[in-house]
């Protein structure tokens, strides 16, 4: 079962057939249930991915009618006008669209109306009926008040009032009702009879941020398809900057004859229109896939899609060469990135830990949203540094001698077969290991200046104690 | 070499420090250090633990405790450890600490470098230079001399580099530098604790933590020649702490408590002034003359409080009821306690129980142990205490009365939520663990029950949130207030302890909690609620407005026969005390026919002496007496060389048994021959929470105390399994004494003044264990009618109303609906006057929110009017969302017209009753299962009421509305209870079947049982329950509702269930 929060407490926010078995309902606090079936699997409810879920739906409900809307939280309305003799009739296209969604796995109630809410009533509470046109109200007449789509409080007063199914409310005079319940109430039970109307809107949201050539005659030569690309990046470079956004994730789509479509996702590290630059990252992309773009019998269309964009300013305000340079360095990211990969270009990210190989971690350059993490650094004027420029990857074992326990540092070492005798040394610095991973020894670092003047950073694995005789000591890394 | 540790954070900052102060004194000890100071963040919470620990440690040559506290800023100052030099800078550093949590809300305290310096006499300072040190200079200069730098070595990697820098600083402003550790917790291994609570406090994770943690586990207490080593550059910082800690003469020792003395006129002692009061009391009480009895004892205890000198506290507590009882405010309470059971309280008019009606109760306070604090608590009306506790300060001032604290100390449960977090458990996962407790005790979670959640205690990371779950539980999470102890001073409280704000508005309280007061002997009055007074009082006052006296605690009829023959008849619901379930199956068997018996009633059915197996061998006694008066029990006796008789002298009262704390104390000291030192450690052994466990140690000596003096050791076991019993749960005599006179008051009421009974216990609601449906199937039971609630004739109050000559009824008020606000039965109230004379003139006058009239016309209140429950919504609907304008109120038209409309479909009565139980949680037109009867007589189910009928052994199947559902602490058994049109059935289910059923009786509002009848020879009735089935589903048959899908999210109780949930208890 899914559990939502509200209140600050959980509660049942679906539940399974078999938790419903169990004598658990919708609604019910999570601590109650619990109490009555301790075994419950719970996941917590996610709104988003809901909400995700539902647009899929409409997506996906584009193959019944182009006019799909999404009536969350789990509703989706289609508008048939007109559609319906291509699924064989309403009755048919009705089992075919609950049939179909059920085949995904959902429990699926549906039923046709003239109007929405009626439709949404039905569907609620009478699935799979078909209302005949203009006799809604017939068929609605044995469905309970809380079919109504009013206020809960509106409907438990109807309840309350005895006024249990809507073919009892639909019996009360119409001046009675609205001097209890509102003008508007009365209005919405009129639409909801389709004795008032309201025009359906579509809700699906379309892609506004789009440019596509269709050709007449399939194209298939690269200059072809590049000065189309060119062109595409210029309306879609125009239609952003009317509204003042700039691309951050663009997708072309390549429409084959035969009905094969290609994707291609680009990525930009910051906010651009700039057609040229669209256009030159796009080609390095195309040269650099794996298996090239095959145009076959060519592309009859072509389009480009913004995914994600954000506000970016005007082009043409900018004349702080800071900002050039920066936005020189985006576009060098960017084109490195289109063409070894996201994984090849990185930039370091300062962590929160004490564990000197973990405080830095490579991540895709272009992931701007660290860009701009400072390094704070614990450093003072006039001090050395405590952390050494260079750290190796992997620690390197030394035999280091005649160090003084507990605490002291080693008078020599050897490292790569090199003897270095220390001239001065400052430390330790004791840095615990995460002890809730794996346990793991106590380190205790030290600064070390050899008597040629070469500076490292050791640390001994390990504390002197009644167990640990020998601890052993690694170079960690090197001071410039 | 030697070493003070001076910079000490315990776990009374809180979510900072991870050992207890004790922890921390001890290892002090153990490593030989001159001298441990305490100090906490802008906190003195935790000395008194760590002086007591001082106390009991044994060490040779134990460090010198030194109390002191961090002072934290918020203006930018670095931390400064503050050690007071004597008493007067103590009282002045916690006068500081005050000034900063009383400008900052509850449990923060805001301090800036300014308030220092205006209580900065006698305080020895220790600046601790933060991490980046900047410059000290200025703030060292400021704070002149009798202030140190502290240096620390901690590993960080610049150890040295800094000590040169600090050294460097002290030099140049001429302070001197101090070696401290900065310790966080007594011994490395609590380093993972530490980090675990600073993850609590940051709310983070472990994994996400980062550099919030410390880097390494160097901040516990070091061995001196480890500290030697460390500061072997600079090893006059060392030497520096010795010579500090010399610096200081202050101990804890010298805090002296002083009564306050406001209740002493002037020109005359405290022993004078109560004895004068005395004797007017007395006058008062016996106007034909004090009978000698009572005379003897007066002088007797006058002589014993004047020689311990607490006449003072006599005058206090008695100067608190007299503002309680003075005829302006009329506020019933009484007190209890050992002290409160004299001769004396009684004179006072802090307690009605006569001495000389009553034998024995009277001597138990000249006998109580010289060391034993005077101990008075006294229960006020709940609903007016808060009157008591605002007087108190009135009179007192704020600097001189305060609550006590109570220590909030992290649960197992609570522990394994916070802990789990920290590992990054999901709300889920700890849930379950947590879940695993039914009540909110217990310490630590079992490996059994950590697979009853469904985890696996193998699972490492699972493992190891309840390995330090364990470790944490006991540890304080923060301070609150005291119920209801207020301690009073003669001279500046808040030179003696820190004061701060509590949650509540005018409310303030003390940092120490009551064992710390305990420990420094400082005593405190208990100024407590109890709601059967309130009960009681209202009871009197209804009594008293329809034509009887007026009664008080002391004038009711004295041991009227009435009254127990209806006790013995389980006839209790509404009886303070004794209307629990394993009460009211006591009463039958213990057959109380005096005063005593109900203080024994009242004490026997305890987790304490049930857990030490002290019931049945009572009643055996019991029994044998009833049946042969002359029934002389047999006590074991000591060695012939010993008093024959010295048990019972002990135990008379009780047949051997002992039953009270006091006789457990008892036994002991004479019959163990325990010191009066053991005696104590026995008792606070018993009482308090931290000493949970040590009890054991007194297992060896006691026994073998007892054999020596001839005792038969299984006797000797026996008695100290008994004791031991009362551990957690121990309920002494003179508190059951006065709890007794309220079980004899209020059910005195209930026998003779049924309708003014049931009207003042629901006008006192919450309380007790019934709720208002059993309130009123009870009185009518008792016949007495109870009317509706009606908008045309009730109060707020439930009142009584007599038609005619006849008896008196109980018209329910407005207060039983759900939802109804005061102030708008406020405004009924007013505009009635004469009545109104329909609807419309009722909604113009009042002119209430629309709500207001609907939430009235759900609960069918407008029957007065002639319209039932929807006629009387759908009028309500039709009133105007908002109202006119005052100005055109005046109009006075009417703005609706006439409407004429068709009649609404009529309610059926089932619909009436599910109705009427959510607004009012009661319906007195039926019981909801009369419309299931037919169904159930089909099934052959038995009424509830008629469950005994079918005999002893009997089969039966009974189904009935869950009325509560209770699992007392660590009982084998759940009770339920069942109740239907007939009556209630008492069901008892053995804890083996509650996890097969587990669902049905956690989730059933409507409950068939199925089991075995069991009829005791007193006419108990129990269903032994072998099978349960939730027919709740059978409920939904009342409504005529089609049945609905439940709309998704959280709603309010009363849209989801048909009924009121149950009660339970634990």
């Amino acid at each position: 079962m899914i559990a939502g929060r509200a209140n600050n407490s959980l509660y049942i926010a679906a539940l399974e057939e078999r938790a419903g078995r169990l004598g658990l309902y919708k609604g019910q606090p999570l601590a109650n249930a619990r109490a009555m079936a301790p075994a419950l699997n719970v996941r917590s409810a996610d709104e988003k991915q809901d909400a995700a879920l539902l647009e899929g739906m409409v997506e996906w409900c584009d193959r019944f009618s182009p006019f799909v809307a999404a009536d969350p939280p789990d509703g989706l309305i289609l508008d048939i006008s007109g559609a319906a003799h291509l699924f064989g009739g309403e009755a048919a296209m009705l089992n075919l669209v609950t049939q179909k969604i059920g085949a995904q796995g959902f429990a699926v109630q549906a039923a046709i109306a003239g109007t929405i809410p009626a439709a949404r009533a039905l569907a609620k509470f009478a699935a799979l009926h078909i209302a005949a046109p203009g006799a809604e109200a017939e068929s609605l007449k044995r469905l309970p008040v809380s079919a109504l789509d009013a206020d809960e409080k509106i409907i438990a007063a109807l309840r309350r009032a005895g006024l249990k199914t809507i073919g009892q409310v639909m019996a009360r005079e119409r001046d009675e009702l609205a001097a209890r319940f509102g003008k508007a109430f009365v209005a919405e039970l009129g639409i909801l009879f389709g004795h008032e109307d309201r025009p359906l809107n579509p809700r699906r949201p379309l892609p506004d941020l789009m440019a596509e050539q269709r050709f007449a005659e399939p194209i298939v030569t690269g200059d072809a398809i590049a000065a189309s690309l060119l062109s595409l990046a210029q309306s879609l470079g125009d239609i952003l900057e009317q509204r003042g956004l700039g691309l951050r994730r663009l997708e072309a789509s390549f429409f084959r004859a035969d009905g094969a479509v290609r994707r291609i996702e680009l990525r930009l590290g910051g906010a651009s229109r700039d057609a040229d630059r669209v256009m030159r990252l796009l080609q390095e992309k195309l040269e650099k896939l794996h298996d090239p773009l095959d145009p076959g019998f060519g592309f009859d269309l072509i389009r480009l899609e913004a995914m994600l964009t954000e506000r970016a300013k005007a082009a043409d305000s900018d004349f702080d060469s800071n900002e050039n340079a920066r936005s020189e360095i985006a576009y060098l990211i960017d084109q490195l990135t289109a063409r070894h990969g996201e994984a090849r270009v990185l930039r370091f990210v300062q962590q929160d830990t004490h564990i000197p190989e973990a405080q830095s971690v490579g991540i895709p350059a272009q992931d701007r949203d660290f860009a701009q993490q400072p390094w704070t650094a614990r450093h003072r004027k006039n001090d050395p540094p405590l952390r050494p420029l260079r750290l190796f990857e992997k620690p390197e074992e030394i035999f280091a001698a005649l160090d003084t326990p507990p605490d002291g540092a080693p008078a020599f070492f050897r490292w790569r077969r090199a003897r270095f005798d220390v001239a001065r040394a400052e430390g330790p610095e004791r840095i615990a290991m995460e002890w809730w991973r794996k346990e793991k020894p106590t380190r205790d670092y030290f600064r070390v200046e050899t008597k040629e003047g070469q500076r490292f950073w050791l640390y001994r694995d390990g504390l002197y104690d009644a167990v640990n005789l020998h601890p052993r000591w690694y170079l960690h890394g090197v001071f410039a | 070499m030697s070493y003070a540790e001076l910079a000490v954070t315990t776990n009374y900052s809180f979510l900072r420090g991870a050992s207890h102060p004790g922890d921390f004194v001890e290892q002090a000890a153990a490593l030989g250090y001159a001298a441990i100071g305490i100090a906490d963040r802008n906190s003195l919470a935790g000395v008194v633990r760590a002086f007591t620990a001082w106390e009991e440690c044994e060490a040779e040559d134990r460090p010198r405790l030194l109390v002191g506290a961090r002072l934290v800023f918020r203006d930018g100052t670095p931390d400064i450890l503050a050690y007071p030099r004597d008493r007067a800078a103590y009282g002045r550093l916690c006068q500081l600490i005050s000034r900063g949590k009383l400008r900052a809300p509850k449990g923060e305290c805001f301090l800036e470098l300014g308030d220092l310096f205006d209580f900065r006499e006698g305080l020895l300072l220790i600046v601790i230079p933060p991490a980046e040190i900047g410059d000290l200079k200025p703030l060292l200069a400021g704070l002149g001399a009798d202030a140190w730098l502290a240096a620390s070595m901690l590993h960080t990697g610049e150890d040295r580099r800094r000590l040169k820098a600090l050294m460097r600083m002290a030099r140049q402003s001429k302070t001197r530098l101090i070696a401290v550790n900065d310790a966080l917790y007594h011994h490395s291994d609590q380093r993972q604790l530490q980090d675990i609570v600073t993850c609590i406090r940051e709310h983070v994770t472990l994994a996400s933590a980062g550099k919030r943690l410390e880097a390494n586990a160097e901040r516990h207490l070091k061995h001196p020649a480890e500290m030697a080593r460390l500061f072997r550059a600079c090893p006059e910082a060392l030497e520096e702490t010795l010579r500090f800690a010399e610096c200081i003469s202050f101990t804890l020792n010298e805090l002296k408590y002083n009564y306050p003395h406001e209740p002493v006129p002037p020109r005359k002692t405290a022993d004078q002034h109560l004895r004068d009061l005395t004797e007017a009391g007395l006058r008062n009480k016996y106007p034909q003359g004090v009978p000698n009895k009572v005379r003897d004892l007066v002088e007797k205890e006058l002589a014993f409080i004047a020689q311990r000198g607490i006449a003072h506290y006599f005058l206090t507590v008695h100067d608190i009821v007299a503002y309680a009882r003075h005829p302006d405010r009329n506020i019933l309470c009484q007190g209890r306690g050992s002290a409160a059971n004299s001769a004396v309280c009684y004179a006072l008019g802090v307690t009605a129980i006569d001495p000389n009606n009553f034998e024995g109760l009277f001597e138990r306070f000249l006998n109580a142990d010289r060391k034993e604090p005077p101990d008075i608590d006294v229960d006020f009306e709940h609903e007016r205490r808060e009157e008591v506790i605002q007087h108190i300060y009135e009179r007192y001032g704020h600097r001189r009365a305060a609550l006590t604290a109570t220590v909030i100390r992290y649960r197992s449960r609570s522990a394994i939520r916070e802990v789990g977090k920290v590992f990054g458990l999901t709300e889920d996962v700890t849930g379950k663990l947590a879940d695993t407790q039914w009540g909110h005790h217990g310490d630590g979670l079992s490996e059994k029950q950590v697979r009853q959640a469904g985890s696996d205690p193998a699972n490492a990371v699972i493992a190891r949130a309840v390995h330090y779950a364990g470790q944490l539980t006991g540890f304080p999470r923060h301070l609150s207030q005291h119920v209801g102890g207020f301690v009073l001073t003669e001279d500046y409280l808040d030179s003696m302890v820190p004061i701060g704000p509590a949650a509540m508005e005018k409310r303030y309280f003390i940092e120490w909690d009551k064992d710390d007061l305990d420990a420094l002997d400082i005593m405190k009055v208990d100024v407590l609620a109890l709601g059967m007074l309130t009960c009681i009082r209202k009871a009197f006052d209804l009594i008293h407005h329809h034509g009887d006296e007026r009664f008080t605690l002391a004038s009711v009829p004295k041991e009227k026969a009435e009254v127990y023959e209806m006790l013995c008849q389980a006839d209790a619901i509404g009886v303070f005390q004794v209307e629990s379930r394993a009460q009211m199956s006591m009463l039958p068997r213990l057959r109380p026919e005096k005063f005593y018996d109900l203080v024994i009633e009242v004490a026997i059915v305890r987790p304490g002496p049930i857990q030490g197996n002290m019931v049945r061998p009572y009643l055996k006694c019991r029994k044998q007496f009833l049946e042969d008066r002359n029934f002389v029990f047999d006590y074991p006796k000591p060695g012939p060389q010993h008093n024959q008789g010295e048990l019972k002298e002990i135990l008379h009262k009780t047949f051997g048994v002992p039953l009270f704390q006091e006789q457990a104390m008892k036994i002991a000291s004479i019959a163990a021959g325990f010191s009066s030192k053991q005696v104590n450690g026995l008792r606070r052994a018993m009482a308090t929470f931290r000493n949970v466990g040590t009890i054991g140690e007194y297992r060896k000596p006691f026994i073998e105390g007892m054999v020596k003096r001839g005792y038969d050791p299984k006797f000797a076991e026996d008695c100290f399994e008994q004791i031991k019993g009362f551990g957690s749960y121990g309920f002494p005599e003179s508190h059951a004494a006065s709890f007794s006179l309220l079980v004899y008051v209020s059910a005195w009421i209930k026998k003779f003044h049924p309708a003014a009974f049931a009207a003042a216990l629901l006008n006192s609601q919450p309380m007790g264990f019934y709720a208002p449906a059993e309130i009123v199937r009870d009185a009518r039971e008792h016949g007495v009618t109870v009317h509706h609630p009606d908008a045309a004739w009730s109060d707020w109050d439930n009142t009584l109303e007599r038609d005619g000559d006849r008896a008196l009824a109980v018209r329910l008020g407005l207060q039983q609906i759900d939802g109804f606000a005061e102030k708008d039965a406020d405004t009924i109230m007013k505009t009635r006057g004469n009545g109104y004379t329909d609807f419309d003139d009722f909604a113009r006058r009042t002119a209430l929110s629309r709500r207001a009239y609907v939430t009235l016309a759900e609960a069918d209140a407008f029957r007065g009017f002639g319209l039932d429950r929807r006629e009387g919504l759908w009028a309500v609907r039709r009133l105007p969302d908002d109202r006119p304008l005052p100005l055109f109120e005046r109009l006075g038209a009417p703005d609706q017209g006439e409407e004429s409309i068709a009649p609404l479909p009529a309610m059926p009565l089932s619909e009436h009753v599910l109705a009427d139980y959510r607004s009012i949680r009661l319906s007195l037109k039926a019981y909801p299962t009369e419309f299931l009867r037919p169904g159930f007589d089909a099934e052959g189910f038995t009424p509830c009421g008629r469950t005994g009928d079918l005999g002893d052994g009997a089969f039966a199947r009974v189904a009935g509305v869950v009325l509560m559902r209770q699992r007392p602490g660590e009982g084998k058994a759940i009770f339920i209870t069942l109740s239907d049109e007939t009556g209630i059935c008492n069901v008892v289910m053995w804890t083996q079947q509650f996890e097969r059923f587990r669902k049905e009786v956690m989730g059933a509002r409507l409950l068939l049982v199925e089991g075995k009848v069991q009829v005791s020879p007193e006419k108990v009735v129990h269903l032994m329950a072998e099978r349960l089935v939730d027919r709740s589903a059978d409920l939904r048959l009342l409504s005529g509702e089609m049945l609905t899908a439940v709309a998704p999210g959280p709603r309010h109780p009363r849209n989801v269930r048909i009924l009121p949930p149950s009660r339970d208890f634990h």
